[in-house]
């Protein structure tokens, strides 16, 4: 299917990566659709592109990336909602989003509500973790050096153009 | 809404599972103990509201047109700052 970004222009998607958020994002409950694109293989930086609107568009990271030692807990509650039911970690994806600030040192993940997605069964949530007491503004300048040459192929994404 | 009057130590249920009770009440605030399954998450209404501010933001640094190309240079910076420390 064809959609028309305001960022990448008209690009073409196939159905079979679009991931469904059922609960949307927190303030953007209303569009469930996503798909994930990589703009610049250089970076680590991927978008997390609305499917329903075409203006929306979040950067992100997988979240591993931003603090090596990341140990979310998933609730219960949302392991169910995402259909989650292998223990192991190969069909799971965890992102972070980031805001993106004129200046790269102020840059930041949130690692208190990681996008985590079933890649199987192309399902996500925005989780809100109860434990841990992660950040919803991580700076990225912490951990720079060890997003390097790290690859996750889980969720194919689409090259924007 | 619906809008129940309790006193210290009375407690409210929520369906079969869930407890909420009155603990005590100082001034302005009122504690209050809730009893759940590990399946139900219990947060604190202000951290959703950060949660979906900073989405909002995160969203509109994404909208501006000059983020794309920002990207690589603010991964450039964030390399080289790094490589400068150690």
């Amino acid at each position: 299917m064809k959609i028309a970004t305001t960022r990448f222009g008209d690009i073409s998607i196939d159905e079979s990566r679009i991931v469904e958020m059922r609960e949307g994002m927190l303030g953007f409950e209303h569009l469930k659709r996503y798909v994930l694109l990589t703009q610049e293989k250089e970076t680590p930086f991927l978008w997390f592109q609305s499917v329903d609107d075409g203006s929306l568009a979040f950067v992100v990271i997988h979240a591993f990336m931003a603090m090596p030692d990341y140990e979310p807990i998933i609730p219960d509650e949302d392991v169910k909602l995402l259909e989650i039911t292998s223990t192991g970690p190969e069909d799971i994806v965890v992102l972070s989003v980031v805001t993106i600030r004129s200046d790269p040192f102020k840059v930041t993940a949130n690692l208190r509500a990681p996008i985590v997605i079933n890649a199987k069964k192309r399902l996500a949530k925005q989780v809100v973790l109860a434990e841990g007491d992660y950040p919803v503004q991580h700076p990225l300048t912490e951990n720079a050096t060890n997003i390097e040459g790290k690859k996750d192929d889980k969720i194919p994404s689409v090259p924007a153009p | 809404m619906l809008i129940l009057t309790r006193k210290l130590g009375e407690t409210i249920r929520i369906g079969n599972t869930i407890r909420v009770t009155v603990l005590e009440a100082k001034g302005k605030q009122i504690r209050i103990g809730i009893e759940a399954p590990p399946e139900v998450t219990v947060h604190r209404e202000e951290v959703y509201q950060v949660i979906r501010e900073q989405n909002i933001l995160a969203a509109q640094a994404g909208r501006d047109s000059t983020v794309g190309e920002s990207l690589s240079h603010i991964w450039k910076r964030l390399k080289n700052a790094k490589e400068e420390v150690e």
